[in-house]
């Protein structure tokens, strides 16, 4: 694999660096999406509870943690889209294609501070549900398979929108009607069996639907299903990111996508 | 050895043919004015050179190194500053610098070293700290123009580096240019301010519909005759110079 090679480390090293920097200086997107979830999950609990209260003590506060879980996640997805974005229009992209850097080195390094983030909103919304409302993790190990899954495949979708759309104004409205389609088709708001025919005959092509799928399997100990829709939750990290992939070693100053 | 040889490039946008078999060379030390009307083609024999571009047809070695075959082996030899200022708003100048130089393989005390000695010979060590969203016109230009000098690179391709710079700012940059060129880099020097050149003591390349239509000293085509050939409208045929070809070729028709 290119990032392998022995020469790539510091420049990755460098970038990640960068990055990192960069996404701690303008810290509201990532504020607000550590925040928001927590308030919701606290006053929504008692309505999920008592909504799914025949289906098992935890139901509620599972279907509450992982749907605000997934929701926000998606809607995290602006800050890695944004900051893909942010390189294009400030024309520093095009200045990083003129390093020795691949293009898999820049899009890895531009990821990883967002996969760090995604990974603490998982990892804080979970925590707080196994404090606040005593949500029971069967298998950890599980679970953290299935965190790690969402959080590529979101990473894959997120880099694969900044590098195809033309404009941060496309880019807002896909994040804010995508994120909350997906997340809606997915079960997070409504869980899969409530959903209308139509809609739970779509949900699957919603990568939120796999994604709540493997957090509620992973929560239960159930193992295959939890493997069977984090490996779903893979491919569409892979297909995503060779296409942001392809797209980015394409982008030219004179393409005029902006 | 020329360092960079680009031969018969074609490059089209669309119908409109921005490269059309495009010959250049530059040999080490030497300072190549590249000049000519805005869409005679130098921004994109720019890009082709750096590698962010495809031409569809030509070549471009950079010390013999094929750079469409192998672009990272000859970005590894070529430093870029392109036209439009690109720094991020949040990153303080020395940022962009550590960044730019470990990018071009410095490390350590090298890379310490390299981003002193170039923000000071840009007269930037007094806003190293200062994020690039901060800084004046003048500041930005010389920080654009530091990451692209800051790692001693055979080749350089500097994209009107001096546009909108203030006269102190222009100095320093043509200051450090003719200091690499004396190092033996080679440099292509986009411009429209052909008195730079006759300072940086350049030869000039007149640019014209995407080829060279000129080519020589200041002192063998004069000031005015490079004025008359870039304000003549579509000069590429008319004034096309067989001697030319080889990218050296012998001036004007």
């Amino acid at each position: 694999m290119a990032l392998m090679l022995p020469d790539a480390g510091p420049r990755v090293t460098a970038l990640v660096r960068h990055n990192t920097t960069l996404m701690l200086r303008e810290p509201g997107p990532v504020i607000s999406r550590l925040i928001q979830p927590l308030v919701l999950i606290t006053l929504m609990h008692p309505l999920y509870a008592a909504a799914l209260a025949g289906q098992g003590a935890q139901a509620g506060t599972i279907q509450v943690v992982t749907g605000m879980l997934v929701m926000f996640s998606l809607l995290a997805l602006s800050v890695v889209g944004g900051g893909i974005m942010s390189e294009r229009s400030w024309r520093t992209w095009d200045r990083l294609r003129a390093t020795q850097a691949r293009a898999a080195e820049l899009l890895a390094a531009k990821a990883a501070p967002a996969l760090g983030l995604l990974i603490a909103l998982q990892a804080e919304l979970i925590a707080f549900g196994v404090v606040a409302f005593g949500l029971r993790v069967s298998d950890p190990a599980l679970l953290a398979a299935a965190m790690a899954s969402w959080a590529i495949a979101l990473l894959g979708l997120g880099t694969m929108l900044g590098a195809m759309l033309r404009s941060q104004s496309e880019l807002n409205v896909s994040y804010d009607i995508g994120g909350l389609l997906f997340s809606a088709l997915g079960g997070a708001l409504i869980p899969p069996g409530e959903l209308p025919g139509w809609a739970r005959a779509i949900a699957p092509a919603s990568p939120g639907y796999w994604a709540m799928g493997a957090l509620r399997s992973a929560l239960r100990g159930q193992a295959t299903a939890t493997l069977r829709d984090a490996a779903v939750l893979t491919a569409v990290a892979v297909v995503a990111c060779a296409l942001a992939a392809w797209r980015m070693s394409r982008t030219s100053p004179r393409s005029r996508l902006l | 050895m020329d360092v960079l040889e680009a031969c018969g490039l074609v490059k089209t946008y669309g119908r409109q043919r921005a490269l059309d078999g495009l010959t250049l060379s530059v040999a080490a030390g030497e300072i190549v004015g590249l000049v000519g009307r805005n869409g005679a083609g130098k921004t994109t024999f720019v890009e082709v050179v750096a590698g962010l571009t495809r031409p569809e047809a030509g070549r471009v070695l950079v010390r013999g190194v094929d750079a469409l075959a192998r672009p990272r082996a000859a970005r590894a030899l070529t430093g870029i500053a392109p036209q439009e200022t690109a720094l991020y708003p949040a990153a303080t100048v020395a940022e962009h610098l550590r960044l730019f130089g470990a990018l071009a393989g410095l490390r350590g005390t090298a890379l310490r070293r390299a981003v002193d000695d170039i923000a000071e010979r840009m007269d930037l060590a007094g806003s190293a700290g200062k994020p690039a969203g901060l800084l004046s016109g003048g500041q930005r230009k010389r920080t654009q123009a530091a990451t692209a000098l800051i790692a001693e690179r055979p080749l350089l391709l500097l994209d009107e580096p001096t546009v909108g710079a203030d006269p102190a700012t222009r100095a320093r940059l043509l200051a450090v240019v003719a200091d690499r060129a004396a190092a033996g880099a080679a440099i292509v020097y986009t411009t429209h301010y052909l008195p730079e050149l006759a300072e940086l003591g350049a030869t000039v390349a007149v640019a014209s519909a995407g080829r060279i239509i000129a080519r020589g000293t200041l002192g063998d085509l004069s000031l005015d005759k490079v004025n008359a050939l870039i304000a003549a409208p579509c000069s590429g045929q008319a004034l096309q110079d067989p001697g030319a070809e080889d990218g050296h070729g012998a001036h004007a028709a």
